[in-house]
């Protein structure tokens, strides 16, 4: 008896503790979300203002799949890629700031810009904590304003890994490089970041989770919960 | 039965907690992304071609539908390599899946045309 009482209350826990929310619900935090129904997103390359070189590109090759993964068209990246260079338009800094943002629609097809910044990347000296600090932007083609935006300091524990079995860990961590760890960091935080992101059209939660609550749009979580 | 009560619970926590399954699944596709953005050698060309053509043949997630981005990509990768036959098919069946795409690829077909 006594244990189940402790599990119970300890289950009660881990519910509560899973997120923090904000007091509006979906529909009143995004509401431009509901209203424009974006489908297709076009991802710019991360500006980044960390010490880390490398941070742009374990940010920019785990951004696709969170959003797809929400239900959204997301431009192919690598084919964006090569056209943004091309049309020299790979410097996300010259857009970021832009009132008008109609000329990514006319190219791209795309109804929102996800920008994001990397502001820090810190490696604790006991090397299995990294602690990220990242804003996100999703801004509309159509109008320009922001329609969904987090700022988030994440601290995220590299030595624990978030699935599969005890034997695979062990053997996935004789192998693990330092860059699968850090891909790992990025993935983490961009996957936490669009749990909150209102869902999209190839979802089958599409327009039906307007009354959920809200995340809060500046967060401070360590990672693996 | 406190057995079935304490599995429920933990699977209800669990479930609460970690995402629930996607709607795709990608493999080793992230890290694979992050090696040839980085080096773009020959070695990291063929890991993430074999990556899309997991995801387009066996999707293990919910849709069962090859995700967003993947044909196009994989023919892009095609073209580069020189089977200009094969990427523009790729390219096509993009635009067919998501007629969203038109745009974009409409141009890059245009593009290869020149």
């Amino acid at each position: 008896m006594k244990q189940s009482i402790y599990l119970i209350l300890s289950a009660t826990l881990l519910i509560v503790g899973c997120g923090t929310t904000s007091k509006l619900n979906k529909a009143q935090a995004y509401k431009g979300m509901y209203e424009e129904k974006p489908l297709s997103v076009l991802i710019m390359p991360p500006i980044n203002r960390s010490t880390n070189v490398d941070a742009k590109e374990y940010f920019h090759t785990t951004l696709n799949v969170p959003i797809l993964n929400a239900g959204y068209y997301v431009i192919p990246p690598f084919l964006s890629m090569e056209i943004l260079k091309r049309e020299s338009a790979y410097d996300s800094e010259l857009f970021i700031e832009k009132p008008s943002l109609k000329i990514f629609n006319k190219i791209f097809g795309a109804d929102i810009i996800l920008f994001t910044k990397i502001n820090k990347w810190d490696k604790s000296s006991l090397a299995s904590r990294v602690t990220v600090e990242v804003e996100y932007i999703l801004k509309s083609t159509h109008t320009g304003e922001i329609l969904y935006s987090r700022k988030g300091t994440i601290s995220y524990n590299t030595s624990v890994s978030t699935g599969g079995s005890f034997l695979l860990n062990l053997a996935a961590s004789a192998i693990n490089t330092a860059a699968t760890k850090y891909v790992d960091v990025a993935k983490a935080a961009n996957n936490y970041i669009f749990t909150d992101l209102p869902k999209g059209k190839y979802s089958p939660m599409f327009g039906l989770d307007k009354a959920e609550m809200a995340g809060l749009k500046v967060i401070n979580v360590r990672l693996p919960k | 039965m406190k057995k079935h009560i304490y599995i429920f619970i933990v699977a209800f926590a669990f479930y609460s907690c970690s995402a629930p399954k996607g709607l795709y699944s990608f493999d080793k596709y992230q890290k694979a992304s992050y090696n040839y953005l980085k080096k773009a050698d020959e070695k990291s060309i063929n890991e993430i071609m074999v990556q899309y053509q997991k995801i387009i043949s066996k999707q293990k997630g919910t849709r069962k539908v090859t995700p967003p981005g993947m044909f196009a990509d994989y023919g892009f990768f095609l073209i580069q390599r020189g089977d200009l036959k094969k990427g523009k098919e790729n390219l096509n069946k993009e635009i067919l899946l998501y007629p969203e795409s038109k745009i974009f690829i409409d141009r890059i077909l245009k593009l290869i045309e020149k």
